[in-house]
């Protein structure tokens, strides 16, 4: 599993490549927030991972997935999915996440960590708490732009709300 | 109180549920004495998940806690997780290892068999207190249940008079339940979902081949489940038990466009981009695609696609339960059947492209009838009258076999203008 600590040999990046990172991670969060799914496969590489894990199963080293994509093409599956087949209760989400942590690896790749808040509200203006967790991401240069390679979504609360419909 | 007692059943062949079983907090006190601590057997876990003496979990019987442990000769106890003395929660984590349990409050001690072996100042300090001369430890143990294995899987009970376990599962069930379980089944984790309704509605769901092929568009798309397959239901009446049962043989594509004309659930278009998630080598040779069992009272066990798991239906409120998923793989599995299991999981859990869809069909349904409590649900797919099994998927006899057995453990008036 890869809820390991960062790499012993990951080093500081720039302010620069920080920015620049920062503003991959709310190219994310708006894809989900401001419902244009359709963003969110594109913000990964073509074979790029997309997993879901209960902080339990990592805890006790078991591997089961909530979600396990690893390609664009299934993330793309998952979002026409999310429009024209699956039933789900319609909500509006809200992020709110944490600054990240960021370190450059030997071989180029950044390891980026930070944590989430998800808020869900319904049709009638109520939020709850939804979830709350942390990313553990893998992010490349693909093309000129910053690309996700990876991205764990490790969810403290795996006691889920009900299900998980739209990405986290 | 006036749960049960006041509960009417206005079908004798239960083609009528009463809205009321799934929003009564009477009836909710009932469930626990009649059918929790009643006579039947409980899930509790897979035998592979406390392999080692000292190995311990904690389960649910109903609303009480219960914790199974491996005992030092390789037995197995179960305990209700409060201590004799004055009734404080004994066992502070989920899962682990211990040789004996000590309670934080006064640090009385217990074996793992739930046998009292100490307690601290029992003769009191400096000639002083002390517990009575009386004092009989062997009196004081911990409140334990009977406790029987089939297969590898775990159920306890707190009834001196039910049958054995495997009586209890029955000839219906146990082929089955052999069938997946004849290979050691090997731990992948574990799932957990808080749906907003009642455990009962879960139960329905699961019994219930008829939503299959109409919620699950990817089930019917993509061919894993539609009623146009070779499918049956099988029903222990007696027993409250059911299997859905569904193999991809015998299917005319003619009866498929016919099952589906006019249901926007089956689309011959639709296309995903990456299907690898379906080019799965199945374990078995014989084209079940979809197989859910249900013992009673609320433990699922199954297969879905090439996925193995139980889900245990963990009541929480009369509104609200907790979907408790074991996913598990098998000891025999080779490195490339264990990562088709992972890809697999895409399909079932709570954010899975089947599964996902029946939190929301449970949290529909909770919603609906608030709004007409004192009405009753219609259940006659696949006919009324006699409960019995059907080589088809188009039915929900084995609801009304549930609401049967349920009746008879929880009991009520029954009767009615069906026959």
């Amino acid at each position: 599993m890869s809820a390991a600590a960062m790499s012993p040999d990951a080093h500081a990046i720039d302010p620069a490549l920080a920015a620049r990172v920062a503003e991959l991670l709310g190219d994310y969060v708006a894809a989900i927030d401001d419902d244009t799914l359709e963003a969110w496969p594109e913000l990964f590489v073509a074979d790029g991972q997309y997993r879901i894990l209960s902080r339990e199963n990592v805890a006790l080293g078991l591997p089961a997935p909530l979600v396990y994509y690893y390609s664009q093409g299934m993330l793309r599956d998952r979002v026409t999915a999310l429009r024209t087949a699956l039933t789900y209760q319609y909500v509006y989400t809200r992020h709110v996440t944490s600054p990240p942590r960021v370190r450059r690896r030997a071989d180029g790749d950044l390891e980026v960590r930070s944590d989430f808040a998800i808020y869900q509200s319904t049709e009638e203006g109520v939020t709850t708490l939804y979830a709350v967790g942390r990313y553990d991401d893998v992010v490349t240069t693909h093309e000129g732009r910053l690309r996700f390679r990876r991205r764990d979504v490790i969810l403290d609360t795996f006691g889920i709300p009900n299900n998980i419909s739209v990405p986290l | 109180m006036d749960g049960s007692s006041t509960l009417h059943w206005p079908a004798a062949d239960f083609s009528r549920v009463p809205y009321r079983v799934f929003s009564d907090r009477a009836i909710e006190e009932d469930e626990q004495q009649r059918l929790f601590e009643g006579p039947h057997w409980n899930y509790l876990g897979l035998a592979i998940e406390v392999p080692n003496p000292g190995d311990f979990l904690v389960g649910y019987v109903g609303r009480r806690e219960v914790v199974l442990n491996r005992n030092k000769d390789g037995s197995l106890t179960a305990f209700v997780n409060s201590c004799a003395h004055r009734g404080a929660q004994l066992v502070r984590r989920l899962r682990g290892n211990a040789q004996n349990h000590i309670c934080a409050y006064h640090q009385w001690c217990y074996a793992t068999t739930g046998e009292l072996i100490g307690v601290p100042q029992q003769r009191g300090v400096k000639g002083m207190g002390g517990m009575p001369a009386d004092f009989d430890k062997a009196a004081c143990g911990l409140k334990t249940l009977r406790v029987e294995t089939y297969k590898g899987l775990v159920f306890a009970t707190f009834s001196p008079d039910v049958e054995p376990l495997g009586d209890y599962l029955g000839p219906k069930m146990r082929p089955e339940i052999d069938r997946i379980f004849d290979r050691k089944p090997r731990l992948l984790g574990y799932f957990r979902q808080r749906v907003p309704s009642n455990w009962k509605l879960y139960l329905e769901n699961v019994k219930d081949p008829y939503h299959a092929g109409l919620l699950h568009l990817f089930h019917v798309t993509f061919g894993i489940y539609r009623p146009t397959m070779s499918g049956r239901v099988i029903v222990d009446v007696a027993r409250g038990h059911s299997i859905l049962r569904t193999a991809d043989i015998d299917e005319k594509k003619s009866d498929v466009d016919s099952a589906y004309a006019g249901i926007d659930k089956y689309r011959e278009g639709y296309r995903l981009q990456d299907p690898s998630l379906f080019h799965v080598k199945p374990d078995y040779d014989d084209k079940v695609t979809n197989m859910i069992m249900t013992i009673f009272p609320n433990l699922m066990l199954g297969q879905v696609a090439n996925t193995f798991q139980t889900r245990h239906v963990r009541p929480k409120g009369v509104d609200a339960f907790e979907l408790y998923w074991t996913y598990f793989a098998f000891e025999d599995d080779d490195a490339t059947a264990v990562e088709g299991k992972l890809r697999q999981s895409n399909f079932v859990g709570p954010a899975g492209y089947i599964s996902l869809e029946d939190g929301e069909a449970g949290r529909l349904v909770q919603a609906g009838i608030a709004c007409r409590p004192d009405d009753a649900s219609f259940v006659e797919m696949g006919g009324r009258g006699k409960i019995e099994d059907i080589a088809s998927l188009s039915t929900e006899v084995a609801v009304r076999g549930f609401w049967k057995r349920y009746a008879e453990a929880i009991g009520g008036d029954v009767g009615g203008a069906a026959e």
